[in-house]
């Protein structure tokens, strides 16, 4: 026979790195791997990378010894007492940049993520709670997750041009697809409940259900989602940042080594602090929000803790 | 019908899919504001007198009602007629089948060397489940999972071209040298080998963990019970009855990983200045030159697709459950 459904261990996705994040947890791994302190230890250390970060981002102007966008020092200078790291190639003091840059970064992950969140827990929702329109919105999510998907974000933000919002709309537009799936088999799964049909069977209308029943076991669910899509917004933003493709107003991660690559900076000793430290802190970043995002789901997921 | 019936809906579902892509292609520069002119023949409508503009406008097409535009651009897509590039007035089939060989080059064998090496770790990992080398490898996974490529690229290149100076830091080939088959063999991976590197780290965490956790759920089975009941050695439960099974899910998850690889070439080629596909992109994008970069992305979503129907047939092959 032919699967009805499709089974877990076989989605349909041009690669979003959000998903993949799911599949450590195993029936076996509960009784192997003492799974509480192991999440427990994960979410610690995600929590404390995302914390210090967003306080770097709200404290920028406080921390960074210079304004990024002022000429501080000689071009091209090597590290120094007056330049942790050095400058660029037009005199910036690049800590500076980077400290600035972890405004421009997180936000446009995080706003990208709650916009996608948004889209992808509403479709997921109509398309888990009335299975007949569902099954025609699903396949729409399909079309969306097998479309290429950088080539895709690289087109759309051309067109766009290059500013922070279009920047934020056009990940969102790419990244809802993952969330609406996982929000519609769980939502699938609680409007089969016998309480829920115990409540229908009392005359109580859809929207009811969905607040009452649906959505208070939906909407964490959603929160650890958003807290995955959100590194896989920074990693996409550093990406189109570095493609050239971002705001060239707002410097982010991206495009300090959008600039490194193009006045080759990784052919000289200058790659050692124009280079390395960007990409730490994009990959920090983006490791921060995938520890907590697998350890909320850890806590959150019912199915999985069951497991 | 046999496998038909797992397999015909796929394939409207694959149509609907570059449905869409050609048709994204075709209504994006015509609803993004500003003339059109600029986006679809790339000349700033300021600079030309008003009869240049006519002119353009009937040659384009523009002057046409937008559903005859469309059918038009539709016609021209299925003759694999793409127009001239903007920058370099050649034609872009042309120019694309000059890239593409370089851009499989790379991503098929990254594909393959991911794909050994993320089953292999995989099983491992499963197999030693909850212990050092599964915890260490998981968090090593996850680490690179959050890893920019480019970045990664990067520092390849200043630590294999520039401190070690092992290999090539850009392009494909030695230009202007005059090599003997062998040496070209030679001087061709040398210029393939980071590129190779890069997108191989990246593929390899999604085979792993989807390998891994497939392995896990494969060893919970009753079925491998009895294989250990019986008395098989560790060896033969894991390679006649654990990894034959698991890698069924797998074998998708690699076709699938063809897509993301091909995106990721935009950047990896980029970095080292690799004359494939993804590095047309960013000349194409750098230099606004849209046509090709239409094309370009047209072109990354007939791989995907076709990728995606390798998978489904070779399905029912791996799993014969599929059969009907």
């Amino acid at each position: 026979m032919t699967p009805k459904t499709p089974s877990p261990a076989r989605p349909k996705t041009s690669g979003v790195p959000t998903v993949s994040i799911r599949t450590f947890i195993t029936p076996r791994d509960s009784t192997r791997l003492a799974p509480r302190d192991f999440t427990r230890v994960i979410g610690t250390v995600g929590a404390i990378i995302v914390s210090t970060l967003v306080l770097v981002a709200i404290f920028a102007p406080l921390i960074a010894p210079y304004d990024p966008s002022i000429r501080a020092g000689a071009p091209f200078s090597p590290p120094s007492a007056e330049h942790l790291l050095g400058t660029n190639d037009v005199g910036q003091d690049i800590l500076s940049e980077l400290i600035f840059g972890t405004r421009v970064s997180l936000m446009v992950g995080v706003v990208a993520a709650s916009a996608a969140m948004l889209i992808g827990t509403t479709i997921g929702l109509v398309g888990g709670y009335f299975p007949r329109v569902g099954g025609i919105i699903m396949r729409g999510v399909d079309v969306v997750l097998v479309l290429p998907f950088l080539p895709l974000l690289i087109v759309l933000s051309t067109y766009l041009g290059r500013s922070v919002l279009n920047t934020i709309l056009v990940i969102a537009f790419l990244i809802w697809a993952p969330t609406a799936r996982v929000i519609r088999s769980q939502v699938l799964s609680l409007s089969r409940r016998d309480y829920v049909t115990a409540a229908r069977s009392m005359n109580a209308g859809d929207g009811y259900i969905i607040r009452r029943h649906v959505l208070p076991r939906t909407f964490l669910l959603a929160i650890g989602e958003f807290v995955a899509a959100t590194s896989a917004a920074i990693l996409l933003e550093s990406s189109l940042s570095f493609l050239g493709l971002g705001d060239p107003l707002q410097k982010s991660w991206g495009s300090v080594l959008y600039w490194a690559q193009a006045r080759g900076a990784f052919l000289t000793p200058a790659w050692q602090w124009w280079v390395l430290p960007p990409g730490v802190l994009i990959m920090l970043a983006a490791l921060g929000f995938a520890l907590l995002g697998y350890a909320l789901e850890q806590k959150i997921n019912p199915r999985l803790r069951r497991a | 019908m046999g496998p038909w019936r797992f397999f015909l809906p796929r394939v409207g579902q694959y149509a609907i899919v570059l449905a869409v892509a050609i048709s994204l292609n075709f209504f994006l520069p015509r609803l993004m504001p500003g003339s059109p002119l600029a986006l679809l023949a790339g000349v700033e409508p300021s600079e030309l007198t008003q009869e240049e503009r006519q002119a353009l406008i009937s040659e384009a097409g523009l002057d046409q009602p937008m559903i005859v535009q469309y059918f038009r651009y539709w016609g021209n897509v299925l003759t694999f007629n793409f127009g001239k590039s903007f920058r370099m007035n050649e034609p872009i089939g042309e120019l694309i089948l000059d890239r593409l060989p370089w851009t499989l080059l790379i991503t098929l064998t990254a594909l393959l060397l991911s794909s050994l090496i993320g089953i292999a770790l995989g099983v491992l990992a499963a197999w030693r489940r909850g212990r050092a080398s599964d915890v260490a490898s998981l968090n090593t996974m996850i680490a690179l999972e959050s890893t920019p490529s480019f970045w990664l690229g990067m520092l390849f290149v200043a630590l294999f071209s520039v401190t070690l100076g092992w290999l090539p830091s850009y392009g494909a080939v030695t230009p202007g040298a005059t090599l003997s088959p062998w040496e070209t063999i030679v001087d061709v991976a040398a210029h393939a080998a980071m590129p190779i590197l890069t997108l191989t780290i990246l593929s390899v965490p999604g085979i792993f963990l989807t390998m891994r956790y497939s392995t896990l759920s494969v060893m919970g089975e009753d079925f491998i019970r009895t294989a250990q009941a019986k008395g098989l050695t560790n060896t033969q439960v894991l390679s006649r009855h654990v990894v034959r099974n698991a890698i069924v899910p797998v074998s998708t998850v690699i076709a699938l990983r063809l897509g993301f690889a091909f995106g990721g070439t935009v950047v990896i080629e980029t970095v080292f200045s690799y004359p494939g596909l993804g590095r047309l992109v960013f000349e194409a994008v750098s230099s606004r030159d849209y046509p090709v970069m239409q094309a370009t992305f047209l072109v990354f979503t007939i791989a995907v697709l076709i990728a995606n129907t390798l998978a489904d047939l070779l399905y029912p092959r791996l799993d014969p459950r599929t059969r009907t």
